[in-house]
Protein backbone atom coordinates (compact mmCIF):
# COMPACT_ATOMS: atom_id res chain seq x y z
CA UNK A 1 0.00 0.00 0.00
CA UNK A 2 2.68 2.22 0.84
CA UNK A 3 5.04 1.89 -2.12
CA UNK A 4 1.58 2.71 -4.35
CA UNK A 5 0.73 5.82 -2.59
CA UNK A 6 4.49 7.27 -3.48
CA UNK A 7 4.07 6.02 -7.20
CA UNK A 8 0.54 7.57 -7.26
CA UNK A 9 2.05 10.77 -5.69
CA UNK A 10 4.84 11.21 -8.38
CA UNK A 11 2.11 11.66 -11.23
CA UNK A 12 1.38 14.97 -9.50
CA UNK A 13 2.52 17.57 -11.83
CA UNK A 14 4.99 20.02 -10.81
CA UNK A 15 5.30 23.85 -10.18
CA UNK A 16 7.47 24.53 -13.47
CA UNK A 17 5.35 22.27 -15.81
CA UNK A 18 1.99 23.60 -14.91
CA UNK A 19 1.52 26.64 -16.57
CA UNK A 20 2.15 24.60 -20.19
CA UNK A 21 -0.63 21.88 -18.73
CA UNK A 22 -2.74 24.31 -17.79
CA UNK A 23 -2.35 25.63 -21.96
CA UNK A 24 -2.72 22.45 -22.71
CA UNK A 25 -6.00 21.46 -20.60
CA UNK A 26 -7.36 24.81 -22.01
CA UNK A 27 -6.65 24.16 -25.43
CA UNK A 28 -8.45 20.57 -24.50
CA UNK A 29 -11.44 22.60 -23.94
CA UNK A 30 -11.74 24.44 -27.06
CA UNK A 31 -10.18 22.55 -29.92
CA UNK A 32 -13.74 20.95 -30.57
CA UNK A 33 -15.51 24.78 -31.05
CA UNK A 34 -11.98 26.04 -32.46
CA UNK A 35 -12.28 23.19 -35.32
CA UNK A 36 -15.81 23.55 -36.07
CA UNK A 37 -14.87 27.38 -36.97
CA UNK A 38 -12.30 26.17 -38.93
CA UNK A 39 -14.49 24.03 -40.60
CA UNK A 40 -17.20 26.43 -41.85
CA UNK A 41 -14.45 29.09 -42.08
CA UNK A 42 -13.18 26.21 -45.01
CA UNK A 43 -16.56 25.41 -46.55
CA UNK A 44 -17.19 29.25 -47.62
CA UNK A 45 -13.74 29.79 -48.72
CA UNK A 46 -14.30 26.92 -51.20
CA UNK A 47 -17.86 27.72 -51.97
CA UNK A 48 -17.13 31.64 -52.71
CA UNK A 49 -14.26 33.38 -54.42
CA UNK A 50 -15.38 36.72 -52.69
CA UNK A 51 -15.06 35.59 -49.57
CA UNK A 52 -11.48 34.67 -50.05
CA UNK A 53 -9.70 37.48 -48.61
CA UNK A 54 -8.08 39.27 -45.62
CA UNK A 55 -10.76 42.52 -45.90
CA UNK A 56 -13.34 39.52 -45.28
CA UNK A 57 -11.88 37.80 -42.38
CA UNK A 58 -11.31 40.93 -40.51
CA UNK A 59 -14.72 42.34 -41.18
CA UNK A 60 -15.86 39.02 -39.46
CA UNK A 61 -13.83 39.80 -36.51
CA UNK A 62 -14.50 43.36 -36.39
CA UNK A 63 -18.77 43.21 -36.69
CA UNK A 64 -18.28 40.20 -34.03
CA UNK A 65 -16.01 42.66 -31.72
CA UNK A 66 -19.57 44.54 -30.67
CA UNK A 67 -21.34 41.58 -29.69
CA UNK A 68 -18.37 39.78 -28.51
CA UNK A 69 -17.81 42.73 -26.10
CA UNK A 70 -21.55 42.02 -25.09
CA UNK A 71 -21.19 38.43 -24.50
CA UNK A 72 -18.43 38.29 -22.27
CA UNK A 73 -20.67 39.63 -19.57
CA UNK A 74 -23.34 37.07 -20.91
CA UNK A 75 -20.99 34.29 -20.03
CA UNK A 76 -20.02 35.26 -16.55
CA UNK A 77 -23.75 35.43 -15.55
CA UNK A 78 -24.75 32.08 -17.89
CA UNK A 79 -21.58 30.48 -15.81
CA UNK A 80 -22.98 31.53 -12.66
CA UNK A 81 -26.24 29.70 -12.86
CA UNK A 82 -27.73 33.42 -13.85
CA UNK A 83 -29.12 34.58 -17.10
CA UNK A 84 -29.87 38.29 -18.14
CA UNK A 85 -32.27 38.89 -21.00
CA UNK A 86 -32.11 42.61 -20.40
CA UNK A 87 -28.45 43.77 -21.40
CA UNK A 88 -29.90 44.25 -24.96
CA UNK A 89 -31.76 47.52 -22.96
CA UNK A 90 -28.98 48.03 -21.42
CA UNK A 91 -27.02 48.69 -24.67
CA UNK A 92 -29.88 51.01 -25.93
CA UNK A 93 -29.79 52.92 -22.70
CA UNK A 94 -25.94 53.55 -22.67
CA UNK A 95 -25.96 54.52 -26.20
CA UNK A 96 -28.36 57.13 -25.90
CA UNK A 97 -27.03 58.16 -22.27
CA UNK A 98 -23.87 58.40 -23.99
CA UNK A 99 -24.87 60.51 -26.72
CA UNK A 100 -26.76 62.66 -24.13
CA UNK A 101 -24.14 63.25 -21.79
CA UNK A 102 -21.44 64.34 -25.02
CA UNK A 103 -24.17 65.96 -27.23
CA UNK A 104 -26.64 67.69 -24.88
CA UNK A 105 -24.37 68.22 -21.24
CA UNK A 106 -21.42 68.59 -23.66
CA UNK A 107 -19.49 66.59 -21.46
CA UNK A 108 -15.64 65.66 -22.90
CA UNK A 109 -15.98 62.56 -24.09
CA UNK A 110 -13.94 60.24 -21.58
CA UNK A 111 -16.73 61.58 -18.82
CA UNK A 112 -19.31 60.59 -20.76
CA UNK A 113 -18.12 57.31 -21.51
CA UNK A 114 -17.34 56.83 -17.25
CA UNK A 115 -20.83 58.30 -16.74
CA UNK A 116 -22.32 55.46 -19.55
CA UNK A 117 -20.38 52.65 -17.91
CA UNK A 118 -21.72 53.88 -14.49
CA UNK A 119 -25.32 53.83 -15.94
CA UNK A 120 -24.45 50.38 -17.22
CA UNK A 121 -23.24 49.12 -14.15
CA UNK A 122 -26.28 50.26 -12.30
CA UNK A 123 -29.12 48.70 -14.14
CA UNK A 124 -27.46 45.46 -14.14
CA UNK A 125 -26.77 46.24 -10.46
CA UNK A 126 -30.72 46.41 -10.17
CA UNK A 127 -31.68 43.54 -11.84
CA UNK A 128 -29.65 41.44 -9.64
CA UNK A 129 -30.73 43.04 -6.39
CA UNK A 130 -34.05 42.20 -7.19
CA UNK A 131 -33.73 38.77 -7.75
CA UNK A 132 -31.82 38.85 -4.49
CA UNK A 133 -34.37 40.73 -2.52
CA UNK A 134 -37.33 39.15 -4.10
CA UNK A 135 -35.93 35.32 -4.92
CA UNK A 136 -37.92 36.05 -8.09
CA UNK A 137 -36.15 34.03 -11.32
CA UNK A 138 -33.49 35.65 -13.51
CA UNK A 139 -36.03 34.66 -16.25
CA UNK A 140 -38.74 37.12 -15.30
CA UNK A 141 -36.68 40.01 -13.36
CA UNK A 142 -34.42 40.84 -16.72
CA UNK A 143 -37.51 40.18 -19.25
CA UNK A 144 -39.08 42.60 -17.02
CA UNK A 145 -35.84 45.00 -17.57
CA UNK A 146 -35.93 44.35 -21.00
CA UNK A 147 -38.89 46.13 -21.38
CA UNK A 148 -38.90 48.67 -18.79
CA UNK A 149 -35.07 49.66 -19.87
CA UNK A 150 -36.31 49.81 -23.37
CA UNK A 151 -38.78 52.46 -22.19
CA UNK A 152 -36.18 54.32 -20.41
CA UNK A 153 -33.98 54.42 -23.31
CA UNK A 154 -36.87 56.03 -25.54
CA UNK A 155 -37.85 58.34 -22.21
CA UNK A 156 -34.05 59.63 -22.26
CA UNK A 157 -33.67 59.44 -26.35
CA UNK A 158 -36.79 60.34 -27.95
CA UNK A 159 -36.94 63.42 -30.37
CA UNK A 160 -33.28 64.06 -29.66
CA UNK A 161 -30.79 64.33 -32.50
CA UNK A 162 -27.56 61.86 -31.13
CA UNK A 163 -25.04 62.37 -33.63
CA UNK A 164 -21.68 63.91 -34.89
CA UNK A 165 -19.87 63.11 -32.20
CA UNK A 166 -15.75 64.12 -31.30
CA UNK A 167 -13.20 62.38 -33.64
CA UNK A 168 -11.84 61.49 -30.80
CA UNK A 169 -14.59 59.54 -29.43
CA UNK A 170 -15.69 58.08 -33.21
CA UNK A 171 -12.27 56.57 -33.28
CA UNK A 172 -12.84 53.79 -30.23
CA UNK A 173 -15.36 52.01 -32.74
CA UNK A 174 -14.30 52.42 -36.44
CA UNK A 175 -11.99 50.92 -38.72
CA UNK A 176 -10.53 47.32 -37.83
CA UNK A 177 -8.06 47.77 -35.27
CA UNK A 178 -9.67 49.58 -32.42
CA UNK A 179 -13.11 47.08 -31.94
CA UNK A 180 -10.68 44.32 -32.00
CA UNK A 181 -8.31 45.08 -29.99
CA UNK A 182 -10.85 46.10 -27.20
CA UNK A 183 -12.46 42.75 -27.72
CA UNK A 184 -9.70 40.98 -27.28
CA UNK A 185 -9.32 43.34 -24.17
CA UNK A 186 -12.55 42.52 -22.57
CA UNK A 187 -12.09 38.64 -23.24
CA UNK A 188 -8.85 38.60 -21.41
CA UNK A 189 -10.23 40.70 -18.63
CA UNK A 190 -12.79 38.03 -18.44
CA UNK A 191 -10.53 35.05 -18.61
CA UNK A 192 -8.58 36.35 -15.33
CA UNK A 193 -11.59 37.58 -13.48
CA UNK A 194 -13.22 33.78 -14.27
CA UNK A 195 -10.16 31.91 -13.77
CA UNK A 196 -7.39 33.94 -11.40
CA UNK A 197 -10.07 35.78 -8.97
CA UNK A 198 -11.97 34.27 -6.24
CA UNK A 199 -15.54 35.82 -7.06
CA UNK A 200 -15.02 34.61 -10.44
CA UNK A 201 -13.97 31.30 -9.09
CA UNK A 202 -17.48 31.50 -7.16
CA UNK A 203 -19.34 31.88 -10.54
CA UNK A 204 -18.33 28.60 -11.27
CA UNK A 205 -18.77 27.03 -7.70
CA UNK A 206 -22.27 29.15 -7.39
CA UNK A 207 -23.23 27.78 -10.79
CA UNK A 208 -22.47 24.11 -10.47
CA UNK A 209 -23.98 23.83 -6.97
CA UNK A 210 -25.42 27.11 -5.25
CA UNK A 211 -26.49 25.08 -2.28
CA UNK A 212 -23.24 23.63 -1.52
CA UNK A 213 -21.79 27.01 -2.46
CA UNK A 214 -23.92 28.93 0.38
CA UNK A 215 -23.08 25.69 3.23
CA UNK A 216 -19.13 26.39 2.44
CA UNK A 217 -19.49 29.93 3.07
CA UNK A 218 -19.54 31.92 -0.37
CA UNK A 219 -22.17 35.03 -0.29
CA UNK A 220 -24.19 33.77 -2.55
CA UNK A 221 -26.05 36.95 -2.79
CA UNK A 222 -24.03 39.25 -3.05
CA UNK A 223 -21.72 37.73 -5.34
CA UNK A 224 -24.61 37.64 -7.97
CA UNK A 225 -25.36 40.79 -7.55
CA UNK A 226 -21.65 41.63 -8.61
CA UNK A 227 -22.27 39.51 -11.69
CA UNK A 228 -25.18 40.91 -13.28
CA UNK A 229 -22.97 44.68 -12.50
CA UNK A 230 -20.49 43.35 -14.40
CA UNK A 231 -23.09 42.09 -17.30
CA UNK A 232 -24.07 45.37 -17.36
CA UNK A 233 -20.92 47.18 -17.64
CA UNK A 234 -19.95 45.06 -20.22
CA UNK A 235 -23.39 45.97 -22.06
CA UNK A 236 -22.33 49.68 -21.63
CA UNK A 237 -18.94 48.96 -23.47
CA UNK A 238 -20.44 47.30 -26.09
CA UNK A 239 -23.05 50.31 -26.59
CA UNK A 240 -20.46 52.75 -26.17
CA UNK A 241 -18.33 50.99 -29.30
CA UNK A 242 -21.34 51.37 -31.40
CA UNK A 243 -22.33 54.67 -30.77
CA UNK A 244 -18.70 55.50 -31.85
CA UNK A 245 -19.13 53.11 -34.82
CA UNK A 246 -22.29 54.09 -36.41
CA UNK A 247 -21.80 57.78 -35.48
CA UNK A 248 -25.32 58.34 -33.65
CA UNK A 249 -26.99 56.99 -31.08
CA UNK A 250 -30.86 55.92 -31.08
CA UNK A 251 -33.06 54.09 -28.28
CA UNK A 252 -34.23 51.47 -30.78
CA UNK A 253 -30.45 49.90 -30.88
CA UNK A 254 -29.60 46.96 -29.16
CA UNK A 255 -33.01 44.71 -29.94
CA UNK A 256 -32.51 41.22 -29.41
CA UNK A 257 -28.87 41.70 -29.16
CA UNK A 258 -28.82 39.42 -25.92
CA UNK A 259 -30.27 36.53 -27.67
CA UNK A 260 -27.20 36.84 -29.92
CA UNK A 261 -24.55 36.90 -27.00
CA UNK A 262 -26.32 34.19 -25.40
CA UNK A 263 -26.48 32.09 -29.18
CA UNK A 264 -22.51 32.79 -28.54
CA UNK A 265 -21.92 31.91 -25.55
CA UNK A 266 -23.91 28.62 -25.98
CA UNK A 267 -22.22 27.62 -29.28
CA UNK A 268 -19.05 28.23 -27.74
CA UNK A 269 -19.62 25.51 -25.43
CA UNK A 270 -20.61 27.32 -22.53
CA UNK A 271 -23.78 25.31 -20.30
CA UNK A 272 -26.59 27.01 -20.12
CA UNK A 273 -26.92 25.39 -16.88
CA UNK A 274 -24.35 27.15 -15.16
CA UNK A 275 -20.91 25.89 -13.68
CA UNK A 276 -19.27 25.35 -16.76
CA UNK A 277 -17.99 27.28 -20.13
CA UNK A 278 -14.58 29.82 -20.51
CA UNK A 279 -14.79 33.32 -22.30
CA UNK A 280 -12.88 31.96 -25.00
CA UNK A 281 -15.36 29.59 -25.92
CA UNK A 282 -17.46 32.42 -26.79
CA UNK A 283 -15.26 34.54 -28.78
CA UNK A 284 -14.96 31.05 -30.82
CA UNK A 285 -19.14 30.86 -30.48
CA UNK A 286 -19.32 34.80 -31.12
CA UNK A 287 -17.06 34.61 -34.61
CA UNK A 288 -18.67 30.98 -35.82
CA UNK A 289 -22.08 32.75 -35.81
CA UNK A 290 -20.56 36.06 -37.90
CA UNK A 291 -18.71 33.68 -40.52
CA UNK A 292 -21.99 31.95 -41.24
CA UNK A 293 -23.79 35.10 -41.57
CA UNK A 294 -20.93 36.52 -43.58
CA UNK A 295 -20.57 33.51 -45.76
CA UNK A 296 -24.42 32.76 -46.42
CA UNK A 297 -24.38 36.72 -47.24
CA UNK A 298 -21.15 36.27 -49.51
CA UNK A 299 -23.51 33.51 -51.10
CA UNK A 300 -26.31 35.13 -51.70
CA UNK A 301 -28.53 33.98 -48.97
CA UNK A 302 -31.25 36.43 -47.51
CA UNK A 303 -31.14 37.85 -44.36
CA UNK A 304 -34.44 35.58 -43.67
CA UNK A 305 -32.57 32.53 -43.69
CA UNK A 306 -29.48 33.63 -41.83
CA UNK A 307 -31.76 33.87 -39.43
CA UNK A 308 -33.31 30.48 -39.77
CA UNK A 309 -29.53 28.85 -40.15
CA UNK A 310 -28.24 31.23 -36.88
CA UNK A 311 -32.04 29.33 -34.81
CA UNK A 312 -30.77 26.29 -36.35
CA UNK A 313 -27.16 26.40 -34.75
CA UNK A 314 -28.36 27.82 -31.32
CA UNK A 315 -30.70 24.24 -30.98
CA UNK A 316 -28.54 21.88 -32.07
CA UNK A 317 -25.44 23.70 -29.66
CA UNK A 318 -27.99 23.41 -26.62
CA UNK A 319 -28.78 20.14 -27.92
CA UNK A 320 -24.64 19.16 -28.09
CA UNK A 321 -24.80 20.19 -24.31
CA UNK A 322 -26.99 18.32 -22.87
CA UNK A 323 -26.63 15.66 -24.82
CA UNK A 324 -22.98 15.80 -22.93
CA UNK A 325 -24.15 15.84 -19.98
CA UNK A 326 -26.48 12.59 -20.46
CA UNK A 327 -23.52 10.73 -21.36
CA UNK A 328 -20.85 11.77 -18.85
CA UNK B 1 -20.15 6.35 31.73
CA UNK B 2 -18.15 8.07 34.44
CA UNK B 3 -14.96 7.81 33.07
CA UNK B 4 -16.26 10.70 30.33
CA UNK B 5 -18.05 12.80 32.74
CA UNK B 6 -14.81 14.44 34.09
CA UNK B 7 -14.36 15.20 30.35
CA UNK B 8 -14.79 18.94 29.13
CA UNK B 9 -18.30 19.69 27.22
CA UNK B 10 -17.06 21.64 24.23
CA UNK B 11 -21.00 21.92 22.81
CA UNK B 12 -23.93 22.54 24.95
CA UNK B 13 -27.44 22.20 22.85
CA UNK B 14 -30.69 23.31 25.04
CA UNK B 15 -34.62 22.98 23.34
CA UNK B 16 -32.82 23.25 19.92
CA UNK B 17 -36.64 23.29 18.03
CA UNK B 18 -37.59 23.62 14.53
CA UNK B 19 -40.97 24.19 12.91
CA UNK B 20 -41.63 23.83 8.98
CA UNK B 21 -44.79 25.95 9.30
CA UNK B 22 -46.57 23.54 11.73
CA UNK B 23 -44.28 20.53 11.52
CA UNK B 24 -42.22 19.69 14.37
CA UNK B 25 -39.34 18.58 12.70
CA UNK B 26 -37.19 18.96 16.09
CA UNK B 27 -38.84 19.06 19.65
CA UNK B 28 -36.66 21.09 22.19
CA UNK B 29 -33.73 18.44 22.20
CA UNK B 30 -30.65 18.41 24.54
CA UNK B 31 -27.40 17.26 24.43
CA UNK B 32 -24.20 17.76 24.99
CA UNK B 33 -20.38 16.74 23.14
CA UNK B 34 -17.82 16.04 24.90
CA UNK B 35 -14.16 17.14 24.22
CA UNK B 36 -12.03 14.70 21.95
CA UNK B 37 -15.57 11.80 21.53
CA UNK B 38 -16.54 10.80 18.54
CA UNK B 39 -21.17 11.09 19.16
CA UNK B 40 -23.13 9.45 17.25
CA UNK B 41 -26.45 10.41 16.05
CA UNK B 42 -29.18 7.59 15.12
CA UNK B 43 -32.46 7.22 14.32
CA UNK B 44 -34.95 5.70 11.62
CA UNK B 45 -36.12 8.54 8.47
CA UNK B 46 -37.72 11.75 9.46
CA UNK B 47 -36.35 11.19 13.58
CA UNK B 48 -35.15 14.46 13.22
CA UNK B 49 -31.61 13.87 12.41
CA UNK B 50 -30.70 15.77 9.43
CA UNK B 51 -32.44 18.84 10.74
CA UNK B 52 -30.70 18.38 14.33
CA UNK B 53 -27.71 19.05 12.12
CA UNK B 54 -28.56 21.76 10.39
CA UNK B 55 -29.87 23.51 13.42
CA UNK B 56 -26.45 23.23 14.92
CA UNK B 57 -24.75 24.48 11.50
CA UNK B 58 -26.85 27.49 10.63
CA UNK B 59 -27.80 25.49 7.48
CA UNK B 60 -31.29 26.19 8.43
CA UNK B 61 -32.18 28.79 11.03
CA UNK B 62 -33.53 27.50 13.99
CA UNK B 63 -36.72 28.51 15.87
CA UNK B 64 -35.69 28.03 19.05
CA UNK B 65 -33.01 26.87 21.33
CA UNK B 66 -29.46 27.89 22.85
CA UNK B 67 -26.08 26.41 21.80
CA UNK B 68 -23.07 26.94 23.75
CA UNK B 69 -19.49 26.31 22.54
CA UNK B 70 -16.89 26.58 25.66
CA UNK B 71 -19.36 27.65 28.12
CA UNK B 72 -20.32 30.26 26.31
CA UNK B 73 -23.67 31.14 24.39
CA UNK B 74 -22.96 31.38 20.70
CA UNK B 75 -25.20 32.84 17.81
CA UNK B 76 -24.96 30.10 15.04
CA UNK B 77 -27.65 32.03 12.42
CA UNK B 78 -25.77 30.66 8.74
CA UNK B 79 -22.85 28.71 7.86
CA UNK B 80 -20.32 31.47 8.35
CA UNK B 81 -21.21 31.71 11.93
CA UNK B 82 -21.06 27.84 12.75
CA UNK B 83 -17.08 28.40 10.94
CA UNK B 84 -16.16 31.29 12.89
CA UNK B 85 -17.12 29.13 16.05
CA UNK B 86 -14.72 26.36 14.96
CA UNK B 87 -17.59 23.93 13.43
CA UNK B 88 -17.28 22.12 10.31
CA UNK B 89 -19.64 19.99 8.59
CA UNK B 90 -19.70 17.22 5.87
CA UNK B 91 -23.49 17.33 4.46
CA UNK B 92 -24.62 14.16 2.81
CA UNK B 93 -25.21 14.78 -1.00
CA UNK B 94 -23.60 18.78 -0.74
CA UNK B 95 -20.01 18.29 0.07
CA UNK B 96 -18.37 18.93 -3.07
CA UNK B 97 -19.00 21.09 -6.47
CA UNK B 98 -19.04 18.61 -9.43
CA UNK B 99 -17.61 21.50 -11.93
CA UNK B 100 -14.85 22.51 -9.83
CA UNK B 101 -11.69 21.18 -9.42
CA UNK B 102 -10.09 19.34 -5.39
CA UNK B 103 -8.16 22.27 -4.81
CA UNK B 104 -10.86 24.98 -5.42
CA UNK B 105 -13.51 22.56 -3.53
CA UNK B 106 -11.49 22.46 -0.64
CA UNK B 107 -10.92 26.52 -0.08
CA UNK B 108 -14.13 26.90 -1.26
CA UNK B 109 -15.14 30.23 0.70
CA UNK B 110 -12.33 30.34 2.39
CA UNK B 111 -9.48 30.91 -0.80
CA UNK B 112 -6.02 32.38 0.03
CA UNK B 113 -5.36 35.12 -2.11
CA UNK B 114 -1.75 36.30 -3.36
CA UNK B 115 0.15 38.59 -0.96
CA UNK B 116 -0.18 41.51 -2.77
CA UNK B 117 -1.50 44.11 -4.31
CA UNK B 118 -3.81 42.07 -6.93
CA UNK B 119 -4.46 40.03 -4.31
CA UNK B 120 -5.89 42.66 -2.06
CA UNK B 121 -8.15 44.61 -4.39
CA UNK B 122 -8.97 42.03 -7.33
CA UNK B 123 -8.80 38.80 -5.06
CA UNK B 124 -6.19 37.30 -6.72
CA UNK B 125 -5.90 33.33 -6.35
CA UNK B 126 -2.53 31.99 -5.01
CA UNK B 127 -3.20 28.63 -6.59
CA UNK B 128 0.74 27.48 -5.47
CA UNK B 129 0.27 27.84 -1.74
CA UNK B 130 -3.53 26.36 -1.98
CA UNK B 131 -2.29 23.53 -3.81
CA UNK B 132 0.68 22.69 -1.54
CA UNK B 133 -1.35 22.54 1.47
CA UNK B 134 -3.62 20.49 0.01
CA UNK B 135 -0.86 17.90 -1.09
CA UNK B 136 0.57 18.11 2.35
CA UNK B 137 -2.58 17.25 4.35
CA UNK B 138 -3.47 14.42 1.39
CA UNK B 139 -0.17 12.92 1.98
CA UNK B 140 -0.10 13.46 6.12
CA UNK B 141 -3.92 11.80 6.24
CA UNK B 142 -2.97 8.90 3.46
CA UNK B 143 -5.52 10.16 1.14
CA UNK B 144 -4.56 9.09 -2.71
CA UNK B 145 -5.88 11.64 -4.98
CA UNK B 146 -3.00 12.94 -7.32
CA UNK B 147 -5.19 14.90 -9.66
CA UNK B 148 -5.87 17.70 -7.32
CA UNK B 149 -6.81 20.15 -10.98
CA UNK B 150 -9.54 17.51 -12.14
CA UNK B 151 -13.13 18.73 -11.57
CA UNK B 152 -14.90 16.64 -8.40
CA UNK B 153 -17.37 14.87 -10.59
CA UNK B 154 -14.04 13.26 -12.11
CA UNK B 155 -13.73 11.13 -8.62
CA UNK B 156 -15.01 8.21 -6.81
CA UNK B 157 -17.62 8.58 -4.19
CA UNK B 158 -14.79 7.45 -1.60
CA UNK B 159 -12.21 9.77 -3.04
CA UNK B 160 -15.08 12.38 -2.69
CA UNK B 161 -15.55 11.77 0.76
CA UNK B 162 -12.29 11.42 1.75
CA UNK B 163 -11.76 15.06 -0.10
CA UNK B 164 -14.88 16.54 2.04
CA UNK B 165 -13.20 14.72 5.36
CA UNK B 166 -9.57 16.47 4.89
CA UNK B 167 -11.59 19.87 4.29
CA UNK B 168 -12.88 19.32 7.73
CA UNK B 169 -9.25 18.42 8.82
CA UNK B 170 -7.94 21.25 7.45
CA UNK B 171 -10.88 24.23 8.54
CA UNK B 172 -11.99 22.46 11.94
CA UNK B 173 -10.77 24.22 14.57
CA UNK B 174 -13.05 22.40 17.24
CA UNK B 175 -16.08 20.32 16.00
CA UNK B 176 -16.71 18.04 12.63
CA UNK B 177 -19.80 17.69 12.14
CA UNK B 178 -20.61 14.46 10.11
CA UNK B 179 -23.81 13.48 7.97
CA UNK B 180 -23.73 9.86 7.07
CA UNK B 181 -20.05 9.56 6.17
CA UNK B 182 -20.50 6.23 4.30
CA UNK B 183 -23.55 6.62 2.86
CA UNK B 184 -23.39 5.10 -0.96
CA UNK B 185 -19.60 3.91 -0.50
CA UNK B 186 -18.97 0.36 -0.77
CA UNK B 187 -17.43 -1.52 1.62
CA UNK B 188 -13.95 -0.89 1.30
CA UNK B 189 -14.18 2.46 0.65
CA UNK B 190 -16.82 2.66 4.14
CA UNK B 191 -13.75 1.37 6.41
CA UNK B 192 -11.19 3.94 4.53
CA UNK B 193 -13.62 7.11 5.23
CA UNK B 194 -14.42 5.41 9.19
CA UNK B 195 -10.41 5.44 9.36
CA UNK B 196 -10.45 8.82 8.60
CA UNK B 197 -13.38 10.04 10.54
CA UNK B 198 -10.72 8.38 13.38
CA UNK B 199 -8.05 10.37 12.88
CA UNK B 200 -10.04 13.17 12.99
CA UNK B 201 -9.77 12.74 16.97
CA UNK B 202 -6.29 12.78 16.92
CA UNK B 203 -5.95 16.23 14.69
CA UNK B 204 -8.30 17.24 17.92
CA UNK B 205 -11.67 17.22 16.71
CA UNK B 206 -14.70 16.15 18.37
CA UNK B 207 -17.22 14.42 16.37
CA UNK B 208 -20.73 14.17 15.61
CA UNK B 209 -21.79 11.80 13.47
CA UNK B 210 -25.45 10.74 12.17
CA UNK B 211 -25.06 6.96 10.93
CA UNK B 212 -27.36 4.42 9.83
CA UNK B 213 -24.28 1.59 10.30
CA UNK B 214 -24.86 0.18 14.16
CA UNK B 215 -21.55 -1.01 13.30
CA UNK B 216 -19.78 1.79 12.89
CA UNK B 217 -21.82 3.23 16.00
CA UNK B 218 -20.43 0.26 18.30
CA UNK B 219 -17.33 0.01 16.97
CA UNK B 220 -15.70 3.71 16.66
CA UNK B 221 -17.95 5.90 18.57
CA UNK B 222 -17.93 6.86 22.33
CA UNK B 223 -21.33 7.72 22.83
CA UNK B 224 -24.83 7.69 21.02
CA UNK B 225 -27.49 9.80 20.99
CA UNK B 226 -31.17 8.36 19.95
CA UNK B 227 -33.78 10.34 17.86
CA UNK B 228 -37.17 9.37 17.68
CA UNK B 229 -40.02 11.67 16.08
CA UNK B 230 -38.26 14.65 16.47
CA UNK B 231 -36.95 14.27 20.17
CA UNK B 232 -34.29 12.96 21.72
CA UNK B 233 -35.27 9.46 22.81
CA UNK B 234 -32.07 8.52 24.98
CA UNK B 235 -28.48 9.03 25.36
CA UNK B 236 -26.16 6.36 26.24
CA UNK B 237 -22.96 5.63 26.62
CA UNK B 238 -21.72 3.05 24.01
CA UNK B 239 -20.24 0.42 26.45
CA UNK B 240 -23.49 -0.28 27.69
CA UNK B 241 -25.14 -0.50 24.94
CA UNK B 242 -25.39 -3.38 22.01
CA UNK B 243 -27.12 -3.27 19.00
CA UNK B 244 -30.53 -4.86 19.65
CA UNK B 245 -31.19 -2.60 22.38
CA UNK B 246 -30.13 0.37 19.54
CA UNK B 247 -32.56 -0.97 17.24
CA UNK B 248 -35.45 -0.88 20.09
CA UNK B 249 -34.90 2.82 21.18
CA UNK B 250 -34.38 3.83 17.62
CA UNK B 251 -37.55 2.04 16.90
CA UNK B 252 -39.59 2.74 20.40
CA UNK B 253 -40.37 -0.89 21.71
CA UNK B 254 -37.56 0.20 24.66
CA UNK B 255 -38.88 3.56 25.58
CA UNK B 256 -36.73 4.43 28.92
CA UNK B 257 -33.46 5.93 28.37
CA UNK B 258 -30.47 3.88 29.52
CA UNK B 259 -27.96 4.32 32.17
Amino acid sequence: MLNQKSSEFVSVPQAKTSGLQILRYQFMQIWQVLAALLLIYAVFFILSPAFRNVDTLLSIFSQGAILAVLACGTTIVLISGGLDLSVGSIFAVVGVVVGVLIKEYELAYPLAILGALVAGTCLGALNGVIQVVTKVPAFIVTLGGLTAYKGLAELLGSGKDLSRFPEGFQMLGSGYLMPICIMLGAALLTGLFLTKTRLGNHAFAIGGNEEVARLSGVNVARSRIYYYMIGGMFAATAAILEVSKLNFAQSSRGVSYELFAIAAVVIGGTSLFGGRGSVGKTIIGMLIMQTIIVGLAYLGVGTSFQRIAIGTIIVLAVYWDVWRRQTR
Amino acid sequence: MEHLNSAKIILKARGLSKHYGGVVALDAADFDLREGEVLAIVGDNGAGKSTLVKALTGAVPKTSGVISIDGHETRIDNPTDAKNAGIETVYQDLALVNEISITKNMFLGREIVKDNLFGKWFGALDFPTMDKKIKELFQKLDIRIADIYRDAEAFSGGQRQAVALAKTVMFGKRIAILDEPTAALGVRESKMAMDLVCSLKDHGLSVIMITHNMQHVLNHCDRVVVMRLGKVAAVCDVDEVDGDMLVGLITGTIEHKVG
